[in-house]
């Protein structure tokens, strides 16, 4: 079974509203820096960008390092004035990505 | 030791980002090297002024391997007039970036939060642009934990 | 008791079968399991022949004390004669105090003035910064440092020349430096300063799944209970709710097991009763078990620790628990009672070491350093290879003793779990 991302949106909000969006991806974020048990070096394997949207429009997203840490976490605000969905998307160094949406009511 | 010309310190072009180079082995130097870089790449030469962002971290950090931050500006989120990007960097990491984060009116506040790895105690710098092509800056020292029996 | 003996067994079946309709007829009742458990209670419930954790330092430390065997040389009775002065390199003595590599290094416990760069030094033990004033003779500072039991037999200090970490030239070296301490440490931040240091408080939500990533293990114990073990059975095939059934028993953990003859604790319970029950082979330190652990004691969160401390087995267990806790181990001749007890509440290097109460209540964890869940076994036993001391394996029965003492030390402490820590 894969550990799914975790997310907290709140389900409504008045219109208007600040809401507060914290999510959690499962991922080693494997920095590249790091030797294994016969002095090789693993390679580097990072979740490198992480984007919000809100009904197709872009919210917030980040430019990850690989100084962030492992499972990354992110938190931070958005604004809605519509109802609609948040949709997230990790996007991994071998081009994998991860998606997760949350819908909002706005009254 | 070596210390920065009065040439070098203005081709860096971060006159609020105070990265001391002074004192500093060789690949600490290195690393603060790249860091100011990074930040004058993302400047672009621009000057920042320090004192309205603000920076969260614990002042001693359990461990170098997740460390809470937390960035900040307080600043309005017009559609006119915007923050749209925070830079992050270490400068005691190898890899000084650390993160570049990107807000939009729809953001409606500049603040992020993440975890961050540190190699060692040292400085967090934080660069922001607004849309208007201001920049601020900020920094911050974290302590990271010496473990107690030697592993 | 094997599988098929628990129908031979006459009284105890009947109870046994009504208990079992009594929990299957509904979470009300009986609420909790009260009747005896199967147990496989053939072979061990870790892997043999045990081998450390891969990543863990290598050191064979067979020549010295561990929970299991007494084996350290006797400490010396008398003071060795130093003649003459000592000349020694006090800039090589310098880096030889500040060597994390050689068992933790002084500034571990010693503030010592410039060594280390003062970066984050320790206050178990006396600040050394003016030690050049104090007027000790150079035999006293080369003994005490070569082996501290001859001038106090309690001491916490580990014998550094009789059990090999320095040689004499090598003390030579740091009594020189210690020669030319003369005047207080100057800590480049009041953090450095251990006198000035708050300690720490731990203020993460821990059963928050975003805070914690361990959360993500009970729900893959929620999924591995309703999984097929070999004999064609889950966890769900006799434990329909969870969630009822269990709101109270991992507080009453570990306890004694006299089909074992020893006390069981959660992750040891777990192997020998999923593989006498749903033929799971779920061995103490997998991830299944660590999983299952986590599980278990989440579903008793809330919930006092409260074990049984008045049977003769449980008060014989607690009791030999104890002295086991006071034993010096390893290369370090360190106890449990040192760290956690005679020096607790101060800072080993940039380290809080706490008393035992409030130590347990949080376990299995999620270590932010390791990004691993650890168990307290684990946890047992990596105190004692950071001692320098030769671990058991997790299921040994003195670790058993030792964590029945240690649940006992945590009475009333409510579960908490998965806890969240360095």
């Amino acid at each position: 079974m894969a550990e799914k991302p975790r997310l907290k949106v709140p389900k409504e909000a008045k219109k208007g509203d600040l809401i507060e969006i914290k999510t959690l991806l499962p991922h080693v974020m494997e920095s590249g820096q790091r030797k294994d048990r016969d002095g090789k070096m693993i390679p580097r394997k990072i979740i490198n960008k992480f984007v919000c949207e809100f009904n197709g429009k872009p919210v917030f997203a980040v430019d990850l390092e690989p100084a962030v840490a492992a499972n990354p976490y992110m938190q931070f605000h958005a604004k809605v004035d519509e109802s609609g969905t948040f949709k997230f998307s990790w996007i991994d160094d071998d081009g994998t990505v991860t998606t997760a949406e949350e819908s909002v009511t706005v009254m | 030791m070596r210390q920065l010309s009065r040439r070098d310190a203005l081709a860096l072009g971060v006159s609020g980002a105070a990265i001391t180079f002074v004192g500093l082995d060789e690949r600490a130097f290195a690393a603060a090297k790249e860091a100011s870089e990074q930040i004058a790449k993302f400047t672009g030469g621009m000057p920042a002024v320090s004192g309205k962002i603000s920076i969260e971290l614990p002042e001693i950090a359990e461990n170098g391997n997740t460390v809470p931050l937390s960035v900040s500006v307080d600043a309005p989120m017009g559609a006119d007039n915007y923050v749209s990007e925070i830079l992050v960097v270490a400068d005691g990491n190898p890899n000084p970036g650390v993160a570049t984060f990107h807000f939009s009116p729809l953001s409606a506040k500049a603040q992020a939060s993440t975890r961050i790895r540190l190699a060692t105690t040292q400085n967090i710098i934080a660069v922001a642009k607004t849309s208007k092509g201001e920049f601020l800056t900020g920094q911050r020292l974290v302590k990271v934990t010496v473990g107690g029996c030697g592993g | 008791m094997t599988r098929g003996g628990i129908l031979a067994s006459g009284i105890a079946t009947v109870v046994f079968m009504v208990t079992v309709f009594a929990i299957a007829g509904g979470s009300g009742a009986l609420g909790q399991v009260t009747k005896e458990a199967p147990l496989e209670t053939k072979g061990e419930a870790s892997v043999r022949p045990w081998k450390r954790y891969v990543g863990w330092p290598a050191r064979d430390e067979s020549t010295y004390n561990t929970l299991g065997n007494v084996a350290t040389p006797a400490a010396p009775t008398r003071p060795r004669k130093i003649a003459g002065p000592i000349t020694g390199d006090a800039k090589k003595g310098s880096e030889l105090v500040a060597d994390r590599d050689r068992g933790g290094s002084c500034l571990a416990c010693h503030v010592m003035g410039p060594a280390g760069g003062a970066n984050l030094p320790g206050n178990i033990a006396p600040d050394l910064s003016e030690i050049g004033n104090a007027g000790r003779e150079d035999e006293w500072l080369f003994n005490y440092i070569y082996d501290a039991r001859v001038y106090n037999p309690e001491t916490v200090m580990p014998p550094w020349g009789s059990h090999g970490f320095f040689n004499d030239e090598e003390i030579n070296d740091m009594v020189a430096f210690l020669k030319t301490l003369r005047s207080p440490a100057a800590f480049k931040t009041a953090l450095d300063d251990p006198s000035k240091r708050p300690p720490p408080v731990e203020k993460r939500e821990n059963l928050d799944p975003i805070e914690n990533p361990a959360m993500w293990s009970v729900d893959k114990a929620q999924e591995l209970w309703k999984q097929a073990g070999a004999a064609g059975k889950s966890c769900q095939s006799c434990h329909a709710s969870a969630n009822a059934e269990f709101k109270t028993w991992a507080a009453s953990m570990p306890k004694w097991e006299p089909r074992l003859e020893k006390v069981l604790g959660v992750e040891e319970f777990v192997t020998r009763h999923a593989k006498a029950t749903t033929g799971a082979d779920w061995l103490m330190e997998s991830d299944e078990n660590r999983a299952m652990s986590v599980y278990l004691h989440y579903l008793a969160n809330g919930t006092p620790i409260r074990v049984d401390t008045t049977s003769p087995e449980a008060k014989a267990a607690i009791e030999r628990g104890k002295e086991l806790s006071a034993r010096k181990v390893g290369q370090l001749n360190m106890a449990c009672t040192d760290c956690h007890g005679k020096v607790a509440n101060h800072w080993i290097r940039g380290q809080w070491l706490a008393e035992p109460k409030g130590q347990y209540d949080h376990f299995p964890t999620w270590r932010t350093s390791l990004l691993a869940i650890w168990d307290i076994r684990q946890r047992f036993q990596w105190c004692q290879v950071n001692i320098r001391a030769d671990e058991l394996p997790p299921d040994a029965k003195e670790y058993g003793d030792l964590e029945l003492y240690l649940a006992a030390q945590n009475d009333g402490q409510k579960l908490s779990v998965p806890g969240i820590r360095h």
